[in-house]
């Protein structure tokens, strides 16, 4: 690169004329032993809990644990260039993080530093990376949608503006891909995310970004990086971090939303930092303050009253299990702050059901009040309906004889169990879902074979777009399901079949050839 | 005012065991208490110094025989007051006797450092570490330390060192307190200031490159 070096020359003689020397004065200490990304310092008698300290060669640390004698110092960055007897000083700061426009985009270090090569961030503007959360008087009730584009979620387990809702389930059971794909749909919806890895392979996040960058969710995502190869310390701020990168949108009026991937790995991270400083363990091993750890971090969500923007911050903590226990201690406090869970189940994701939702034990507790009319009107009762097609599935696997109606209630059940089915990476848009589900419960599909009721569905929302668009553009304008609507769409489903029964028939025979 | 001296080591370093430190702190404010009665706060101080400094480094083995809890208590209440009485003060004989009936004589060097801090906080002063790029005459040492002292208003117990890498200028450590007018540090801070100065620049043109 060309460079003007009579520019740095009079920027430098400038900086020389206006040099005042001034004293340094700052606080120090002295390191007594320093191991596992921890460090035990004698000093530093006025720092204060939580603020950030400084090794020699820039390493940063934070203020842990203080104590009687020594202050207990969490070291983020590489602690092997850590020596005993070197100078700590204190720097009167909180650790904060660079925020705005100028990390969307970027694959970022939980302590904002790039990870990207592209460049340093060019940004004045910080936030602390621990802060209050909004208090009530700031906040309103959460209302407003935020569409996951998946089918199951958006109709029977809906996410508002705002809301927490916690992606629990075991190993390979499709959470990450939950938080990716609603990402992806926040294309045109002006939600800012934030996707945080902490304690995940480096190559399951490479994965992941190379997703988001080849569906163009980059342009408006930030991705924190706290891998498994990284420190403790870094990995049990990383959420932190993320949300007060997210929490800049929030109260600019704006919205946001963050993937906690995953906290079960952050506990961990905690746990660790905990048992090192000699804090005495809980239930699990875990110190007692865990469940103040994700509470303080998952209050910091929340829909702004309009005198405060308006803004919004919904984030998706996913919380792994192991064999399906959740009554284990981290699951069990995420499940008690967070305002509902999606369950997700290996049996059922290797049965071929994707997403792997539990409906039965799934739910929102913000409910209906973060759906659209039309969608309101279309999943009513589907939940409870899918619930108790489980049960009666169980049923009717003894073999017993079924009379008519709870024969075509299973149907029913296995057609919606089809429906509910989505592949990776594709979400929906709110009408498309609207319609699907409007089929299935209304009972259009019931004579459609149970392999053909994808094909069936993308047939139709492709007739729908391309030859009855009057019905999209009427669901997209009023977002409502009244009676016209309905007539229209029922008309459509009614060509559609009509459609499909003429191509059937003139299609030539391929008896024997299977 | 003392010059660097390898063998005292400042009360500003790190103790090699905390534990120890925060006892001997206990005992050093009770023996100076018992002192302050009879008037002989410094005359015990240089006692126990000499104690530690002289004495114990010309007999081998001395530290595992105190810190032995293999010798009995008895045993070694026995031993110092047959080393010692007569040849210290009471105040002195009967602290060390206090120290061996607790099975404490193994804090002796810890004991030293916090006596002649104690001493000093009674006294209002506090222990400085002055450190300069080049070594300096005892005169400059002495000009260096009244100015210091009247910039702060308290007198302070002064110990100089040399650091090479301060490059110039002079480095001030009072306990936590560290006043940097180092030329190194001045450097780094005219670098941050600098390349804050570029990263505005970037930015300001990027958000003008974005408004246009």
């Amino acid at each position: 690169m060309k460079f003007n070096t009579d520019e740095i020359a009079s920027v430098l003689r400038e900086e020389i004329d206006r040099y005042q020397s001034g004293i340094d004065v700052r606080e120090v200490g002295q390191v007594l032993e320093v191991g596992d990304g921890i460090a035990r310092v004698w000093g530093l008698s006025g720092v204060m809990a939580g603020e950030m300290v400084e090794f020699p060669g820039g390493v940063t640390g934070l203020a842990f644990n203080l104590e009687e004698n020594s202050v207990g110092v969490i070291i983020l960055g590489d602690y092997l260039k850590v020596n005993e007897g070197d100078e700590v000083r204190s720097t009167g700061k909180l650790l904060s993080v660079p925020v705005g426009d100028a990390v969307i985009g970027r694959v970022l270090d939980p302590l904002g530093n790039p990870l990207d090569g592209k460049g340093p961030i060019a940004t004045d503007l910080e936030r602390p990376v621990e802060t209050l959360a909004p208090g009530v008087a700031d906040r309103q009730p959460v209302r407003e949608p935020l569409q996951t584009g998946i089918k199951a979620i958006d109709a029977m387990t809906p996410i508002g503006r705002g809301q927490r809702e916690l992606i629990i389930g075991d190993r390979k059971t499709g959470k990450t891909a939950i938080g990716i794909d609603a990402i992806i749909n926040q294309k045109h919806s002006g939600v800012k995310c934030f996707y945080v890895a902490v304690g995940q392979k480096d190559s399951s996040v490479a994965v992941a970004i190379d997703v988001l960058r080849k569906h163009g969710a980059m342009d408006y995502t930030t991705v924190i990086v706290a891998g498994a190869s990284v420190a403790a310390p870094l990995q049990y701020i990383a959420p932190y971090s993320g949300t007060a990168m997210a929490e800049h949108f929030m109260y600019n009026g704006e919205h946001a939303l963050i993937v906690y991937d995953d906290l079960s790995k952050q506990a961990t991270a905690y746990r660790q930092l905990s048992l090192l400083m000699r804090r005495p363990p809980g239930r699990e091993a875990y110190p007692g303050d865990v469940f103040y750890a994700h509470s303080r971090l998952l209050e910091r969500s929340a829909k702004l009253s309009d005198e405060h923007g308006g803004g919004s911050l919904t984030s998706l903590p996913i919380i792994e299990t192991l064999e399906g226990e959740v009554s284990a201690y981290i699951p069990t406090n995420v499940i008690s702050i967070t305002d509902g869970q999606i369950y997700l189940q290996p049996d059922l994701f290797f049965a071929g059901q994707r997403p792997a939702m539990n409906v039965g034990i799934s739910v929102s507790r913000v409910g209906g009040a973060a759906q659209t009319k039309a969608m309101k009107k279309v999943s009513g009762g589907l939940r409870l309906d899918l619930a108790s097609f489980r049960e009666l599935e169980a049923f009717a696997q003894l073999g017993t004889d079924l009379d008519a109606a709870t024969q075509s209630r299973l149907d029913r059940g296995y057609c919606m169990v089809e429906l509910l089915k989505q592949g990776q990476y594709q979400p929906l848009d709110i009408v498309d879902q609207v319609l699907s589900i409007y089929a299935g419960t209304r009972g259009h599909l019931d004579d459609v074979k149970r392999d053909e009721v994808a094909a069936w569905e993308a047939g139709f929302l492709t007739f729908v777009r391309d030859q009855t668009p009057e019905v999209r553009s009427r669901l997209e304008e009023t977002k409502a399901l009244d009676d016209e609507t309905e007539r229209l769409i029922e008309a459509a489903i009614a060509e559609y079949k009509r459609q499909i029964q003429g191509s059937k028939k003139h299609e030539p025979t391929l008896a024997g050839t299977t | 005012m003392t010059t660097e001296d390898p063998k005292r080591s400042s009360s500003l370093d790190a103790p090699r065991d905390i534990g120890a430190a925060r006892l001997a702190k206990v005992y050093a404010q009770a023996i100076v208490d018992a002192a302050d009665r009879h008037q002989c706060q410094a005359e015990v101080l240089e006692e126990f110094t000499q104690i530690v400094e002289d004495v114990l480094p010309r007999v081998d083995n001395i530290a595992s025989v105190f810190e032995s809890p293999r010798i009995s208590t008895s045993d070694k209440s026995a031993l110092v007051r047959t080393t010692f009485s007569n040849k210290v003060l009471p105040i002195t004989l009967n602290a060390l006797l206090v120290l061996a009936d607790h099975g404490r004589l193994g804090l002796l060097t810890e004991l030293v450092v916090a006596l002649r801090r104690e001493l000093d906080q009674r006294a209002g002063k506090r222990e400085a570490v002055l450190t300069t790029a080049h070594s300096i005459t005892p005169d400059e040492q002495t000009a260096i330390l009244k100015s210091v002292e009247g910039s702060l208003g308290e007198s302070l117990t002064a110990h100089f060192s040399v650091n090479p890498d301060l490059l110039g200028g002079l480095v001030v450590r009072i306990e936590d307190t560290v006043y940097d007018h180092s030329v190194s540090t001045s450097l780094v801070s005219l670098a941050d200031r600098l390349k804050q100065r570029s990263i505005n620049e970037i930015q300001h043109r990027r958000d003008r490159l974005g408004s246009a």
